[in-house]
């Protein structure tokens, strides 16, 4: 019985097998990314039949299949749709590789998302990878190089931000684009951890940036964090360990060197070398004071992320830690990030969240005396030690009737003060959308940023002249204790509406509205403490506090519609109407229109044939943008209490009028113009976008300058006068070759950037940032904007009879040129020298910007590679002022040893002493910006699943250089010069409209922060 | 629930509509909660003297007497000589080689307009400070409150046209000034200053009634006789000045330069500093004088233990009569307004050492060697070791009665009719101060170096007595221009043999073009009613 049972059962067994393998069988498998992670939703089709399945929350699958001629085709969004023949196999495994150009690629734009084929206007993407391809500490300085058109300059030490510009610049005020972060409009970027990031989308042209209206002038930087997906808890963590350094330095005198220019007779020669009893003086040291400012930065990063869900619940939750030392003595920058997004799926309704908290401890880079901490370090005489332990303090400096000079010891500036600037930054969103009739949509979005900043700063008693003479000592504590906060909501409403008529017509619809709410005060006090330098806390021993409160409303509505008919013509058309507070009751509202068009010639029957061209697409778009970003209550009169006097040594306050109020001020507006051309060939392999713009900004807001004669407060009015015009070309490059072991991409992105300013409504010009008395920069009509002015030499006269003979002697008549002194150019060419011939001599803005990435991987290894640059913009460096001008006695380049004197005719470094000329305002300290940087170089290597017996999904090591190499003509320390930050002693307003003043800093090298070179070990593991 | 459900869309769509357009936006238009407003001031005494005193503040920017008067007149005078520490934007006033872009001379343009804007602030606003009930301010306050910024008025337009020869002039009623004015003549800013002085006189209060360092009767009858004095309209001068009463010498030259005895009998006018009131923002403040800056910079700016960026020129030194040169007495201001070494300091508890200079020689000038001695005046070291904390509270001097009975003097001389025996009287009050008392004009002694006997000689004997009794109080400079004797000066043998070598080669005053500042470039740059052409000649 048992052995009939038995072959009944094997004959069963048979003749099914042989059924299954005529007739019907199961084949099971998992279907997952390059990263060993599920793909969940993905599709599995027999192909050419209706069978089919959707992945599960693993990746798996199971399809009943007829035929061993059967193909799989197995796609998902975003991914390279597969087809693996089936064969006898009944265990199929799929791994999907990423279709990088993807042509259904989501991007997100204002208010929604949108498919990539279907948009008109110019938007720059730039993804996750590429954001965390080169350890940043903020995301600002991630997006440097990454995109088309936009300009990233670093402002130096850690912890302060950098400059973003969006197309170059398009207006004299607050050029900073607008940030938002999912949705919410936030004031700063660079406090959200790189590794949070989604995507980054900017919106550069009117059809997506006037979707922001008043805001959207300068550009709008769109951050999408990252969410959870549906499938098993992925847990990941992120860390990298490296070191920062520079190595560049200004070849400055070595003591002996010194001794020979001191003593020269070019300067009084300073008591120190005449009067034997200092001699001990100086042979107490040999003090580099470069070496004793910069140092070796170590930082560390962490980045733990969970996240997961299922269809009807997503999270991810993350953490990070940063701690940054930076390369200038005691600056760093301390960040605790976390973050919780969330997404809950309820039937016809879909709630979210995000929310993000930030803590920031900055050790900020210090000056003193308005004078950089390189510009006393180049200075400084060389043969004073640094500490001296006899000192009140503990430093040595200068006494200046011995020495001869005043330099401050640099060290002291930034070891004995103690400076803390601790940022704290919630930033969150709830929304909920709900689906109305089939296609209509409601959706709320409630936002807030509440930002705090507290500065503690302790400045002890000290005194650093050992021989009593005080030239540099303060005889108590000085305490600073300052506070500001900022807080904002947005609740933005809005319908949507999506219709598909007769299958061809696709329309989309929205309606919107929205509000926005700032408050922002600010506190600073101040005190000292005469007998101890112990207690960091306020007292009654000279206080000083003010505060300010600043209210802010905008209101918004904005319509929209998009329309394309079978995704070959596109149409697009927006309208919205912003009011702000920031303007008086006539002239609040303003209007601002879009529209764009775009034809996908791809998918024209008369090129379905050529096989090559995957995808061709022209764009073009209009409209306009605002800008409000005026300090708030210009348009109103008021009196300041801010004049102080005193009557029997009391202090009395005085009152007066703050400045003339214009009751007529209204929105600048910016006209856009861009059109574009996006093709893709062979599958998109090979990927070429260009774009071409022209921003034209009118009514510009601008603090007008009065003439000083009418005393006026402020010194300015505030008005809508003058107009600027920014043209410029964008491409981006893209090649990719994913297929077999051996895989690699490049992309190249590249911007110009022309501006002009056409009109400054009747002031001939406005002058900006000033150094040494003098103005260097200004924006006049008919010139690019914060242009560099001062005279234009052409080499050195060589006997007083050339320079009273040259120009009718007019050049001596103006400035007393001798011998030995610069030549001016008669620029304006009248035959004369005159203060006419102060001319154009230099453009800070860069006329291009570049990046290049490179990407290769083979089996385990990866090697990136990043560079990027900028070209056709200057610099002007105040440290050779402080280096060549030899104005007065200071240590100094070397190379004034070899100035000009009767018996050694230079040509190009002049006579020493105060000669007006030579030290003013010239082409002597502008210097060629332009630079070439390989940013990043990276080797990395992966462990993948089966290496690692399951424990770990995947498991990458890594090290990685940054700012290894550095082609440039620029003679300073780093060519990337941004604007010059360093700690205050008082706290501004946050998120206030930044003044003119910010932009004519850029470029302007007065001892910045040089970009360190780093070395890093990293480490990414997933499971 | 069928209803319900039926209605359930249309409930929802009505309710997000609603929700839509809930926004409202009449919380847009806001009023500056940090300041006061128009519509809420001038109501009260406090606001009235508010207003009053931001018109003083102006003086104490570092335009002005924080730092840059005095350093550009007591240099262009060369009653200072530079260290090799100055800064360039001073030295350049040392060797006459500024131009209109210099960074100084703005601030002390702007800041003196600014000076004048708050003056017109109160005075514009007479109406309203005069619909203030009587209870809560009297009419006689009113009246000297804005009396007080006529005054102000005055000497800002003083220093303006002293300095700048025609310069626009602003009343703060013509709307047309908002954006600029052209140069007016300078005589009509003088009948202007002399136009306010007069209305100040008759509502300032007198020295005795007021508190000490605001403007008084006697301030504008000084100032009014000052400006005629410069006009050369010397009986109307001697006229005002003869309104001046219960003034006095100091019977201590140097109780004018401590911080104890400020405000005392021989002050005229001061401006007021102080520690106690605070300098957080001194330095902040070229021309605005926003934040606190009750502290001037001199004492550690001139301090020969300090910063030591200046020292009393050779030239002024050897001005001092010492008994060799009248066979009677050392000049005891001589040691009142300047340290040697060997000086005792520090309520004489220290002695003073102030290094020489040695300079090695060069391709262009030979080698050099000089004593330097560093100011006493106005520097606090009489009472302490060091100049603390780089500020000074000492009050610093605009006028003092030693000067009026100079001006007197000079008045008297030059008047039609003068009288050259009364001037040498008025002269020799000065001379006889309880604590100074030299030989006096007229003796045999002062004949045979200051002789007195004719008008020329006299206005030699006052050149002289001005510069030792004023030295490094911002008077010399105007001196020697208004009486044309700038040029004879700088280019003296006397004066250029006793500079440094350096120096020497350095100074290209040029004739007449430094006898007047450059009107700012930005001014010319902004201002449209002031083109390159207006510029004062040789800039």
């Amino acid at each position: 019985m048992k052995k009939l049972l038995r072959v009944f059962l094997l004959l069963f067994f048979f003749v099914a097998g042989t059924a299954g393998a005529y007739a019907q069988r199961t084949v099971t498998g998992t279907v997952v990314d390059k990263d060993q992670l599920p793909v969940i939703g993905a599709n599995v089709v027999v192909k050419g039949t209706t069978i089919g399945a959707i992945t599960d929350g693993l990746g798996k699958y199971a399809i009943v299949v007829t035929s061993t001629g059967n193909t799989l085709v197995v796609s998902f969004i975003g991914y390279a749709p597969q087809e693996i023949s089936i064969g006898t196999n009944s265990v199929i495994n799929v791994v999907l590789q990423s279709e990088s150009t993807a042509l259904d690629e989501v991007v997100v734009v204002g208010y929604g998302t949108q498919k990539r084929t279907t948009v008109t206007g110019a938007i720059s993407s730039v993804t996750s990878d590429k954001i965390t391809a080169l350890p940043s500490a903020g995301l600002d300085q991630a997006l440097q190089g990454r995109a088309a058109g936009v300009t990233v300059i670093n402002n130096g030490a850690p912890g302060f931000e950098s400059t973003i510009r969006v197309r170059g610049i398009s207006t004299v005020n607050d050029a900073n684009p607008l940030f938002v972060v999912d949705g919410v409009v936030t004031t700063s970027i660079s406090n959200i951890s790189p590794s949070d990031i989604e995507s980054i989308q900017v919106l550069k042209d009117a059809s997506t940036a006037a979707i922001y209206g008043s805001l959207g002038s300068n550009g709008v930087i769109m951050v999408t964090t990252k969410k959870g997906k549906a499938g098993a808890v992925v847990v990941n963590l992120d860390s990298y360990y490296g070191v920062q350094y520079s190595d560049a330095r200004y070849n400055v005198m070595n003591s002996a060197q010194y001794k020979e220019y001191a003593t020269s007779g070019a300067f009084t020669t300073p008591a120190v070398y005449t009067d034997p009893q200092y001699a001990s003086r100086l042979t107490g040291a040999e003090t580099n004071w470069q070496d004793k400012i910069y140092q070796k930065g170590p930082m560390q990063n962490y980045d733990l992320s969970v996240s997961g869900g299922n269809e009807f619940a997503t999270f991810r939750l993350s953490a990070g830690y940063l701690n940054q030392r930076g390369i200038v003595i005691k600056t760093g920058l301390e960040r605790y990030n976390f973050r919780v997004n969330s997404d809950f799926k309820k039937g016809r309704l879909k709630i979210g969240e995000n929310l993000s908290l930030s803590y920031s401890a900055q050790d900020p880079l210090a000056d003193n005396g308005g004078r950089s901490l390189l510009e006393h370090a180049i200075k400084a005489a060389p043969y004073l030690p640094v500490y001296n332990a006899s000192n009140p303090g503990g430093f040595q400096g200068p006494t200046s009737s011995v020495d001869g000079q005043d330099a401050e010891n640099p060290v002291r500036i930034m070891e004995l003060n103690n400076l803390q600037l601790n940022t704290q930054n919630i930033l969150g969103n709830l929304y909920g959308e709900v689906e109305l009739l089939k296609g209509l949509k409601f959706k709320s979005n409630l936002g807030l940023q509440d930002q705090r900043t507290i500065s503690n700063q302790l400045f002890p008693s000290y005194n650093d002249d050992n021989l009593g003479g005080n030239t540099h000592r303060q005889t108590f504590a000085n305490i600073f204790k300052n506070r500001a906060t900022y807080t904002a909501f947005l609740f933005t409403n809005n319908f949507t509406y999506d219709l598909t008529l007769a299958e061809k017509h696709n329309i989309e619809l929205l309606a919107l509205t929205e509000y926005s709410s700032v408050h922002s005060t600010v506190m600073n006090t101040n005190s000292r403490n005469n007998l101890s330098n112990d207690v960091n806390e306020l007292s009654n021993t000279n206080p000083s506090m003010s505060s300010g409160t600043v209210y802010y409303y905008r209101v918004s509505y904005l319509g929209r519609l998009n329309y394309n008919y079978d995704g070959k013509y596109l149409f697009s058309a927006s309208i919205r109407k912003d009011a702000s507070s920031r303007f008086g009751p006539n002239k609040r509202w303003g209007t601002f229109p879009s529209v764009s068009l775009g034809w996908n010639i791809a998918k024209e029957a008369f090129l379905s044939d050529v096989q090559g061209i995957s995808n061709l697409k022209l764009r073009a778009s209009w409209g306009k943008a605002g800008n409000d970003k005026i300090s708030d209550y210009a348009y109103s009169a008021s009196y300041t209490s801010n004049m102080n006097y005193d009557f029997g040594n009391a202090l009395v306050v005085g009152t007066t009028a703050a400045g003339r109020p214009n009751p007529d001020l209204k929105w600048e507006e910016m006209t856009m113009t861009n059109v574009g051309l996006d093709l893709g060939l062979f599958k998109s392999k090979f990927t070429l976008s260009a774009e071409y713009y022209i921003n034209e900004s009118n009514d510009l807001l601008m603090q007008v300058p009065l003439p000083l004669s009418t005393g006026d407060w402020n010194g300015t009015i505030p008005q809508n006068s003058g107009s600027m015009e920014t043209k410029g070309f964008e491409f981006q490059l893209g090649y990719n070759d994913f297929e077999g072991d051996f895989q690699w991409s490049a992309s190249l992105n590249l911007g110009t950037f022309k501006n002009k300013v056409k009109s400054l409504g009747g002031a001939s010009y406005i002058s900006g940032y000033s150094f040494e008395g003098e103005d260097l920069n200004r924006c006049q009509v008919g010139q690019p904007a914060f242009y560099f002015y001062g005279w234009q030499f052409d080499g050195i006269f060589q006997s007083d009879a050339d320079a009273a003979a040259y120009m009718g002697g007019t050049e001596k008549a103006l400035n007393s040129a001798t011998a030995g002194d610069f030549r001016i150019k008669d620029t304006n060419g009248d035959g004369k020298i005159t203060p006419a011939d102060r001319t154009n001599i230099g453009n800070p803005f860069p006329k291009m910007t570049l990046g290049l990435d490179l990407n290769a991987s083979y089996k385990g290894f990866d090697l990136n590679l990043f560079i990027s640059g900028v070209y056709g913009n200057k610099i002007y460096n105040t440290n050779l002022f402080d280096l060549l001008s030899m104005d007065r006695l200071f240590n100094a380049d070397v190379r004034v040893l070899d100035r000009w004197t009767p018996t050694n005719p230079s040509n190009t470094i002049p006579r020493a002493g105060l000669v007006a000329s030579n030290a003013q305002a010239s082409s002597r300290f502008v210097e060629d910006g332009a630079y070439t940087k390989l940013k990043n170089i990276t080797l990395g290597y992966t462990l993948h699943k089966n290496l690692l017996k399951n424990k770990f999904t995947k498991l990458r090591i890594y090290v990685s250089a940054q700012n290894m190499i550095c082609i440039t003509k620029y003679s300073g320390l780093d060519p990337e010069v941004g604007r010059y930050l360093a700690s205050g002693t008082t706290l501004g307003q946050i998120g206030s409209p930044q003044t003119t003043g910010q932009n004519y800093a850029n470029g302007i090298d007065v001892g910045n922060y040089p970009i360190p070179k780093s070395v890093i070990g990293g480490l990414q593991i997933t499971f | 629930m069928k209803i319900l459900k039926k209605h359930f869309t249309p409930a929802l769509v009505l309710s997000a509509w609603v929700l839509l357009f809930s926004c409202k936006a009449d919380k847009l238009a806001l009023t500056n909660p940090n300041n006061l407003s128009p519509e809420t001031f001038f109501k009260s005494a406090a606001q009235v003297q508010s207003a009053v005193d931001a018109v003083y503040g102006s003086l104490q920017t570092t335009g002005m007497y924080n730092r840059g008067i005095w350093y550009g007149n007591d240099n262009m005078s060369h009653e200072n000589t530079c260290n090799s520490q100055q800064e360039a934007d001073k030295r350049q006033w040392l060797n006459f080689t500024q131009d209109a872009t210099h960074s100084l001379t703005e601030a002390y343009w702007n800041s003196c307009f600014r000076g004048v804007t708050k003056a017109n602030f109160v005075i514009n606003n007479a109406k309203l400070i005069n619909d203030i009930p009587e209870v809560f301010l009297s009419q006689a306050m009113k009246d000297k409150y804005i009396g007080e910024a006529k005054f102000l008025r005055a000497l800002y337009y003083f220093y303006l046209v002293d300095k700048f020869g025609d310069v626009p002039l602003y009343l703060g009623v013509d709307p047309a000034e908002n954006f600029g004015l052209p140069r007016t003549p300078k005589a009509q800013v003088w009948a202007q200053i002399e136009a306010d002085c007069i209305d100040a006189t008759t509502k300032c209060l007198a020295k005795a009634d007021e508190v000490p360092g605001r403007a008084t009767k006697g301030s504008a009858w000084a100032l009014l006789g000052k400006a005629r004095l410069y006009q050369q309209n010397y009986a109307g001068a001697l006229e005002a000045f003869k309104n001046i009463t219960g003034y006095n010498l100091e019977p201590v030259y140097f109780n004018n330069f401590m911080e104890e005895t400020e405000n005392g009998p021989e002050s005229l006018f001061e401006v007021q500093f102080s520690k106690a009131a605070g300098y957080s923002d001194a330095w902040n403040s070229d021309r605005t004088d926003q934040g606190v800056n009750e502290a001037t910079f001199r004492a550690q700016e001139y301090s020969c233990l300090g910063w030591f960026n200046v020292f009393v020129s050779e030239d002024l030194w050897n001005e001092f009569e010492t008994a060799a040169v009248n066979g009677v007495k050392t000049d005891p201001r001589r040691g009142y307004c300047v340290y040697q070494t060997g000086d005792k300091y520090d309520n004489n508890t220290l002695t003073m050492t102030i290094d020489p200079v040695t300079v090695a020689a060069t391709a262009t000038t030979p080698a050099d060697f000089y004593v330097r001695r560093g100011w006493k005046k106005y520097q606090n070291y009489y009472k302490a070791a060091a100049e603390s904390d780089n500020e000074s509270g000492i009050n610093m001097k605009v006028i003092r009665y030693a000067d009026v009975l100079l001006m007197m003097a000079e008045s008297e001389a030059k008047r039609p009719g003068g009288s050259l025996a009364t001037a040498i009287g008025y002269m020799n009050q000065v001379r006889n101060r309880a604590d100074v008392l030299m030989p006096l004009y007229g003796s045999a002694a002062m004949n045979a170096i200051y002789p007195v006997g004719t008008l020329a000689d006299f206005m030699l004997a006052l050149e002289h007595e001005r510069k030792v009794e004023l030295c490094g109080e911002q008077i010399r400079f105007s001196d020697l221009v208004r009486w044309d004797r700038l040029n004879t000066f700088l280019t003296s043998a006397k004066l250029l043999n006793s500079l440094p070598k350096a120096d020497k080669a350095a100074l290209v005053f040029s004739y007449p073009k430094n006898m007047l500042y450059p009107i700012p470039q930005k001014e010319i740059d902004v201002n449209p009613k002031i083109e390159q052409a207006d510029q004062n000649p040789g800039y």
